[in-house]
């Protein structure tokens, strides 16, 4: 069952013309991970790998491709945790770098702290030697088309963005069954300067804990914070429910509760794994046994054997 | 069933020349969020209440009074929720604003995020009118020189950190109709670094509130508590069917197993259960319930007397 590693592109309502494109790449993400995986890497080193390909794949909404603020600039929040010491690394609102992942990770590695925000994470940024990038670089032709078409006063862009999110996330175990996850996103669509959505806050856009599992969370952000959805799943999880189930009642939960969508990839420490969403739609794909699965719809689930697993 | 309301001046090994001022300050806090209720207001009315008289306190560590980050600025954190809707608001990293509390409401009641962080929440205050302060008005004579004490002895943080960081102020509270609320306000760790969140404005950490199962708002050691998620975990207890007391004893206890935190929490139960629990040296609190105030600094300690609006 071990090594595992489960990834996605965000949950939501993708455009039939990018649906290809959101597929194939969290296939390549996983695929990459699991050589993490297979190589004798951590899981921590194999959820950060599968987030900066997806970082570094402008069809999504981190990294490069992150959707644009009201001002129409770039604000990312990223977050890392570790399920066998509990030991987190996020940051909010930062600016100006090509892997929020790799900053969140050094935050947890390198400081006393836990979250870095806005200039603040800048700074560590640049005391840490991350390359600055131009704002320019993250920012797509797409994104900055979607930025125009919500400045109209009678835009809905929460809307517009359930129709087409793509938060990026994975979870993985390695095979001394240590459990992590890594969640990074743009944020939401024509955003207030400075907002900070579930993607960075530890128990809403992930958890990780070797005694349950790990969850990477992907939606509606305020929805996701409001129940704090990572960590419901895994409290299911605790009382005995599998992964697929705890998934299935924390999203269900969160539509009854506070009338949320999202979405969840998920794995206990077994290697049991589940990729689920409320939405109409989430890119995902699992890695597993020199397997590849991957799906976008409700109820889809392809197959294919990984060739270079080796 | 009565209305409660509980209030906290942070978990820390409060020195004896602080007790008395401390417990003061956290029973002028509870009289006044509970004559908030009583004269009619909200319950988010009323955590907003306690939590500004302990922020306007100086010898908290939130709002005026704050300890100063690593380059002897504040930086302050807040959370408002409202359990009837898990509506919320929270701001990070602030800098000119008095009472954050009152801003995280703001971000709760007047967008539609639930977040706001360093300029970007400044510049939604000055948006809304809300008054910026010098930085220096914020900052107390005291707190200067303990941070010029502690400036040169950062490698022992850590052991600061565990036991003696002044720490976060919080409320809970509960009506008669069963509805729950909760806000936790916050400078921080003294000489953290420029941009560190800690755990008070991060949801199901810092504080939580649901009508089904209570409200919790939490202080100590911040990376620990978010480890753990401490004010959703004391609440996973409580839905389990724990008291509130058992499952805040069960939480920080495991907190303490498993990442060698120490904390408190003060919660509230629909029911009318309270609770205030801690596993550092003192946590000062008190909690008007009827006619009554009842109060504590140390272990085991549950004073009171005749509440007098």
């Amino acid at each position: 069952m071990l090594p595992v590693v489960v990834v996605h592109g965000g949950a939501g309502h993708i455009p039939k013309e990018r649906s290809e494109r959101s597929t194939s790449g969290v296939c390549s993400a996983a695929r990459s991970a699991y050589k993490v995986l297979k190589g004798g890497g951590s899981s921590m080193d194999a959820v950060v790998e599968a987030v900066m390909v997806l970082e570094n794949n402008p069809s999504f909404n981190a990294g490069c491709g992150s959707v644009l603020n009201v001002k129409g600039e770039v604000e990312m929040d990223a977050l890392v945790m570790d399920g066998s010491t509990l030991s987190s690394g996020a940051v909010s609102a930062v600016r100006n770098i090509a892997n929020p992942i790799h900053l969140a990770r050094l935050v947890m590695e390198k400081t006393s702290h836990a979250c870095l925000t806005a200039e603040g994470a800048s700074r560590f940024a640049r005391s840490m030697g991350v390359p600055e990038v131009p704002e320019e670089s993250l920012i797509t032709e797409y994104s900055r088309m979607r930025w125009k078409k919500n400045l109209a006063p009678d835009s809905n862009p929460v809307e517009c963005q359930m129709g087409k999110m793509g938060t990026v996330g994975a979870v993985a175990v390695d095979i001394n069954g240590t459990v992590a996850c890594a969640t990074s996103t743009g944020g939401m669509l024509n955003k207030m300067e400075g907002r900070v959505g579930d993607t960075p806050c530890i128990g809403s856009g992930g958890y990780a804990d070797n005694m349950s599992g790990a969850v990477s969370t992907t939606g509606h952000g305020e929805a996701i914070m409001k129940v704090t959805l990572a960590r419901h799943i895994l409290f299911h999880m605790e009382q005995g429910q599998s992964a697929e189930a705890a998934s299935d009642l924390g999203l269900a939960h969160m539509k009854s509760r506070v009338g949320g969508l999202g979405g969840v990839v998920t794995v206990d420490p077994q290697g049991n794994w589940a990729a689920r969403f409320s939405s109409l739609q989430m890119a995902w794909a699992a890695a597993q046994k020199d397997s590849l699965h991957y799906g976008l719809y409700t109820g889809e689930h392809f197959t294919q054997i990984i060739e270079d697993a080796h | 069933m009565s209305a409660v309301l509980v209030v906290h001046g942070g978990a820390w090994a409060i020195p004896d020349e602080l007790a008395p001022v401390s417990v003061q300050g956290v029973k002028a806090a509870a009289r006044h969020g509970s004559s908030v209720l009583r004269s009619g207001g909200s319950l988010v009315d009323a955590v907003e209440a306690a939590v500004r008289a302990l922020e306007d306190n100086t010898v908290f560590n939130a709002g005026h009074g704050a300890t100063l980050k690593i380059d002897g600025e504040v930086q302050l954190d807040a959370i408002i929720v409202d359990g009837k809707t898990l509506a919320f608001g929270s701001v990070s990293c602030v800098k000119n604003i008095a009472n954050p509390v009152s801003l995280a409401r703001a971000v709760m009641e007047k967008t539609s995020h639930v977040m706001l962080t360093g300029r970007g929440a400044d510049k939604f205050a000055e948006s809304i009118g809300i008054a910026m302060v010098p930085t220096d008005k914020l900052v107390t004579e005291c707190e200067r020189k303990e941070w010029e004490k502690h400036k040169k002895y950062i490698a022992a943080v850590n052991e600061e950190f565990n036991t003696q960081a002044h720490d976060t102020v919080g409320a809970v509270a509960l009506d008669s109709a069963g509805n729950v609320a909760c806000a936790t306000s916050t400078g921080g760790t003294r000489h953290k670094m420029v941009g560190r969140v800690g755990d008070s404005p991060v949801i199901g950490c810092g504080a939580y509130a649901d009508n089904i199962s209570g409200a919790v708002s939490c202080t100590g050691h911040g990376e620990s508590i978010l480890k753990v998620t401490l004010a959703r975990l004391i609440l996973s207890h409580v839905e389990q069917g724990k008291s509130v007391e058992d499952a805040s004893q069960l939480s920080l206890q495991h907190m303490g197993d498993r990442v060698q935190g120490a904390g408190g929490a003060i919660v509230v139960s629909p029911s009318g259960q309270w609770a205030a629990t801690f596993t550092t040296k003192r946590m000062a609190w008190a909690a008007a319930e009827d006619d009554v105030l009842w109060f504590g600094i140390d272990p085991k300690e549950k004073l009171k007397e005749k509440l007098s609006l």
